[in-house]
């Protein structure tokens, strides 16, 4: 059982190479490097916190959405080339095929977050970037999850980016929004504002707060408890495996 | 090639040069500075990244001088926008300087007696806020206070309140007040508080204890001085 996960999941990383992933993404750290350097260079004051946390906030925007457009990219090309239909007619459990392709996504993952914070290593202390890294991995980790389940459910990629787009900036402006809705400014009272506050109070319930991973603050500010990146681990794995059970679940109910 | 997509190709890129050709030169028109955004909106837009978004806000509103073809001198800025703009990118990033020094050293530079004051009337209210980290600026204001405005009871005042307030800041800063109650020719007060300070072992340096015993020495012998004088 394990060995065809295994086997999947290497198959997926080998994908991931073939398909240039690996140049993409030193391109894109190089880029944003040479933002922040620029921007760093206009500022008066406060130079290499400016570099950092310019480097930092799109750098992790664009990890992000790398990951994620490469899973669907991914998934759609398997199933227009037919590759899932072979794999399922070589008796593969879908499960198995699930989660060796969130194995092998989660693997590319890391290994992104890794690349994006090696950078910051010249910036901040060692403690801080290490910190920032692994909360990128694990909040790559959510999405590609949620690129996976997309990927399976919509088949169209269009939608299926759509959908992740819109989950992911839903996530990171999520807690803003609760403030804003449990705060505003007029029309407390009126029965519209009162059905946005459910509406969004409900949405928190079953939504990431992506806002509290991967914090600039842990870099140019002080780095953060390793206690509370534990609490971020729980909290990623546990939306993680919400997420690979929700995929299982559609794809075993299609007929294939 | 058939000779319509030729000529369809020729004529279209005629007409548009043409048609750049006599338009208006551009002209450089000086925007005035907007009013920020609300800090939650822009944390909301920043996709929860506040301090990134600080940062941008700063180089915007550093750069909003240099507009493009045109340069606007930093007297000519609303400084209650200006005041409201670098108050939002405090709220969004606490632990930056970098709005502080501006107010200090770019806002507070301009020949216009009221904006300095709103100015370093600014940098002091930040300054209670977070004294430990801020001192330094409120430390720069008092000087612009004495030396610029030559306003000697604010520059005390400011002064009075970094030694009240900030314990962490350096023996220099902490004295400033001893020093303008001296330019002020109130040298009794001054030789009452450098005493104060020397006999409660605040200063340690043995050179900066030596320095301020001469100090005081010398404001003791101007307090007589200038008492024997008032008696004759």
């Amino acid at each position: 059982m394990t060995q065809q996960i295994v086997t999947i999941a290497r198959y997926t990383l080998l994908e991931a190479v073939r398909t240039r992933l690996p140049h993409l993404l030193v391109a894109v750290v190089m880029l944003f490097g040479l933002i922040g350097i620029f921007v760093g260079a206009i500022a008066i004051t406060e130079n290499a916190r400016i570099q950092a946390g310019t480097y930092a906030a799109s750098m992790r925007l664009a990890a992000v959405f790398i990951a994620a457009f490469h899973v669907l990219a991914s998934v759609s090309r398997e199933f227009n080339d037919k590759g899932l239909d072979v794999a399922l007619a070589l008796d593969v459990p879908r499960s198995h095929y699930i989660l060796g392709k969130l194995t092998g996504f989660l693997t590319v993952g890391a290994c992104l977050a890794a690349v994006a914070a090696l950078p910051l290593t010249f910036f901040v202390p060692l403690e801080s970037a290490a910190a920032w890294g692994l909360s990128l991995s694990l909040e790559i980790g959510i999405v590609i999850a949620a690129a996976l389940f997309c990927a399976i459910t919509f088949r169209q990629l269009i939608a299926a980016a759509s959908f992740v787009v819109g989950f992911y900036v839903l996530a990171r402006v999520l807690t803003a929004v609760q403030l804003m809705s449990a705060h505003p400014l007029t029309g407390a009272d009126t029965p519209a504002h009162q059905v946005t506050r459910i509406v969004i109070d409900a949405l928190a319930l079953v939504m990431p707060a992506l806002d509290g991973w991967t914090q600039t603050a842990w870099l140019v500010v002080a780095a953060p408890d390793w206690s509370s990146l534990g609490a971020l681990l729980f909290q990623s794995v546990l939306y993680t495996a919400l997420l690979c059970a929700a995929t299982m679940f559609d794809f075993y109910r299609r007929n294939l | 090639m058939p000779w319509p997509v030729w000529a369809l190709l020729l004529a279209s890129l005629s007409l548009y040069v043409a048609m750049r050709a006599m338009a208006p030169a551009p002209l450089a028109h000086a925007a005035a500075l907007p009013h920020p955004a609300d800090p939650e909106r822009v944390r909301a837009a920043s996709l929860g990244e506040p301090i990134a978004a600080a940062q941008l806000l700063t180089l915007y509103l550093q750069a909003f001088d240099n507009q493009p073809g045109i340069s606007i001198p930093y007297r000519d800025l609303d400084y209650n926008r200006v005041t409201a703009w670098l108050q939002t990118i405090l709220s969004l990033d606490a632990a930056t300087q970098y709005p502080l020094l501006m107010a200090a050293h770019l806002y507070a530079q301009v020949p216009d007696e009221s904006k300095q004051r709103q100015m370093l009337d600014w940098v002091h209210r930040k300054f209670t806020e977070d004294p430990q980290r801020r001192w330094r600026w409120l430390a720069h204001a008092t000087l612009m206070a004495k030396h610029r405005l030559g306003d000697k009871a604010l520059a005390l005042r400011y002064a009075r309140d970094i030694a009240r307030l900030a314990p962490g800041a350096p023996s220099w800063a902490r004295q400033m007040q001893v020093f303008i109650l001296e330019d002020m020719g109130e040298i009794e007060s001054a030789s009452i508080l450098l005493g104060g300070l020397l006999a409660t072992g605040e200063i340690r340096e043995p050179s900066e204890i030596r320095f301020l015993t001469q100090r005081l020495e010398q404001m003791k012998k101007a307090a007589e001085n200038s008492a024997s004088v008032t008696k004759y």
